[in-house]
């Protein structure tokens, strides 16, 4: 704004000097002729920056935009003449008529400035978003590699690791047909994030498995402790989501609910169609007696964050707590955007 | 000659209990005596059946092995069984005759078994050494007191904690609701508990700097907090001092 300002004032008196100078003018018609081209227009021609700003080349119809440009252009034309007129008049009525004779011209220029100004601002616009886009790709980039970085930390946490290789080496005396089944989950869970780290998106229905065999895993060490509930509405399956969102969800729903508890906990996973969006909804309870803390743990950030980034929207996670349950809903639109 | 050792199992996986089992069912000396799901069975079990030995799981719902041991009239011979290795150095100042890595193996908890058997044949029976806990800082701050009264255990979050006070060996706990006693050091206290939240203002008393409502002088150069429910406590020189550095005057 500040560097906009210099560059007018200082085109505008080296305008006048040269005005002066060079072609002998003196000082008050050259700075009356300078004036409405180099203070009054640009600072008429900030406004611009809106216009364009609400038009991106982009989003609408180019014929509306070219048409909208040339209502406005007329509108700002017409305004700048009059200020200028007033302008004119108020300094020194005799101008007025060489205001009159160079109608014609100074209405022709008026165009050709708005038509320099909207180039100029889309210039601006353009390189603005496309540094701003990069800048968002980066930090995507980011936080999908710290969700991936998680959800290796959650493979190998060693609460969940070494307990499951506990229960395999337990199972191997008693029941070796299910250590071999526990075995062969455990991998299929460890290669899905593996398999999956380059993907932005995935579907839901491949999500969901890789949250089933997680449950599986969990479900061998604590027994009839965890019961995982599914409803998922037909036409979910095939929406997309970003990849690895859901499992740090479950992991706390593990960690606070099951983990504490000593009776039965159900976590129960529904998935609905709602017009354009897909909710997703994960309902765990708890032992209300026990404490713990229950700050937003980094997982939950890095997921709001990640949702922030891809959707645009940061209110896509909401979070209830029930005194007895606890319940996460993700209410996601059906598409990513590109 | 050698004595059977009574053995008591406390861990909340079935699993890890059937596997735990499996390894002890052929002992020449050693004999099972109950298994316990949580930490508050385990409380009720070892003070009723007095085990000489128990394999003790850390992280366990309601509490965990380390709180449930700071509830005992009895203390018998712990050997610690966990996934995780981050209690290691804490397990040491609970004076764990031994710590075993999950999944571990036969021959490695058969020598842990040796290891107890030696000792106790030997008459150096660590009964009382529990009580003389660690006193220096664990990671973590601690989020609640587990305290025993009569038979029932309560679980108090630190917030609800107004002020401790000592009690020759023991320390009382003043709540909402109430005292809970505890065998504990001040010492324990004040090292775990948040700095931020809790001031050491005398030998006798730590306070929860949110229960404070005054601090008053009453000679010179001494003090007493007065509470929000107009309890008096006496300040001692130092700890003035720390109070006013944590509350900026």
């Amino acid at each position: 704004m500040l560097y906009y300002g210099v560059f007018w004032l200082t085109i505008g008196l080296v305008n006048i000097v040269v005005q002066n100078l060079w072609f002998g003018t003196d000082l008050t018609t050259a700075f009356l002729s300078a004036f409405p081209f180099f203070a009054l227009y640009p600072i008429l021609g900030a406004s611009i920056w809106f216009i364009i700003k609400y038009n991106s080349l982009e989003e609408k119809d180019l014929y509306w935009v070219l048409l909208y440009h040339l209502i406005a252009g007329s509108l700002l034309n017409a305004i700048w003449l009059y200020l200028g007129f007033i302008f004119i008049k108020l300094v020194d009525e005799s101008y007025l008529q060489i205001l009159y004779d160079s109608l014609p011209n100074k209405i022709f220029s008026g165009y050709v400035m708005y038509t320099i100004y909207v180039m100029f601002f889309y210039t601006i616009n353009y390189y603005q978003s496309l540094k701003e886009k990069i800048q968002k790709e980066a930090e995507l980039k980011a936080l999908i590699r710290e969700a991936e970085l998680n959800a290796l930390k959650s493979q190998i946490n060693p609460h969940f690791l070494f307990n499951s290789l506990n229960s395999i080496a337990s199972l191997t005396l008693s029941a070796p047909e299910k250590a071999q089944e526990m075995v062969i989950n455990l991998s299929r869970f460890m290669r899905y994030s593996l398999q999956h780290d380059q993907d932005e998106a995935v579907s839901l229905a491949d999500e969901l498995e890789n949250i089933k065999l997680y449950l599986s895993i969990e479900k061998v060490r604590f027994g009839k402790k965890l019961n995982p509930v599914f409803d998922i509405e037909e036409g979910c399956h095939r929406c997309q989501i970003p990849n690895m969102i859901l499992q740090p969800l479950f992991e706390n729903a593990i960690k606070y609910g099951v983990y504490e508890a000593t009776s039965p906990v159900s976590i129960t996973t529904t998935c609905r169609i709602k017009e354009k969006h897909i909710l997703i909804c994960i309902e765990n309870d708890y032992d209300p007696e026990a404490i713990r803390n229950r700050g937003e743990g980094i997982g939950l950030q890095n997921i709001r964050q990640r949702l922030s980034l891809i959707y645009g929207s940061a209110d896509l996670l909401k979070l209830t707590d029930n005194k007895t349950s606890f319940k996460v809903e993700l209410l996601l639109p059906k598409t990513i955007p590109a | 000659m050698k004595q059977t050792l009574k053995a008591l199992i406390i861990e909340d996986e079935e699993l890890a209990r059937n596997l735990l089992k499996s390894y002890l069912k052929d002992h020449p000396s050693l004999e099972l005596i109950g298994e316990c799901e949580n930490g508050f069975e385990g409380v009720q079990k070892i003070n009723e059946l007095k085990p000489d030995v128990v394999f003790l799981d850390i992280q366990m719902p309601k509490i965990t092995g380390f709180e449930m041991l700071e509830l005992l009239d009895h203390k018998p011979e712990i050997i610690f069984t966990t996934a995780y290795d981050q209690y290691a150095i804490k397990a040491f100042d609970y004076n764990a005759q031994d710590y075993l890595l999950k999944p571990f193996s036969k021959e490695r908890l058969l020598k842990a078994i040796d290891k107890v058997q030696e000792r106790i044949d030997k008459g150096e029976r660590s009964t009382n050494r529990l009580e003389q806990l660690n006193t220096y800082a664990v990671e973590e701050y601690l989020d609640r007191i587990v305290v025993k009264d009569r038979h029932k255990i309560n679980i108090i979050p630190v917030d609800q904690v107004r002020y401790i006070e000592s009690l020759d060996d023991y320390v009382l706990i003043y709540t909402q609701d109430g005292r809970h006693m505890k065998q504990k050091t001040m010492k324990y206290f004040e090292s775990n508990l948040n700095p931020r939240d809790f001031i050491r203002i005398h030998r006798s008393y730590i306070v929860h700097i949110e229960d404070m409502a005054e601090i008053q002088q009453y000679e010179k150069e001494s003090y007493v907090v007065i509470l929000k429910d107009k309890t008096k406590l006496k300040v001692s020189k130092t700890g003035y001092k720390k109070i006013k550095e944590s509350l900026h005057f």
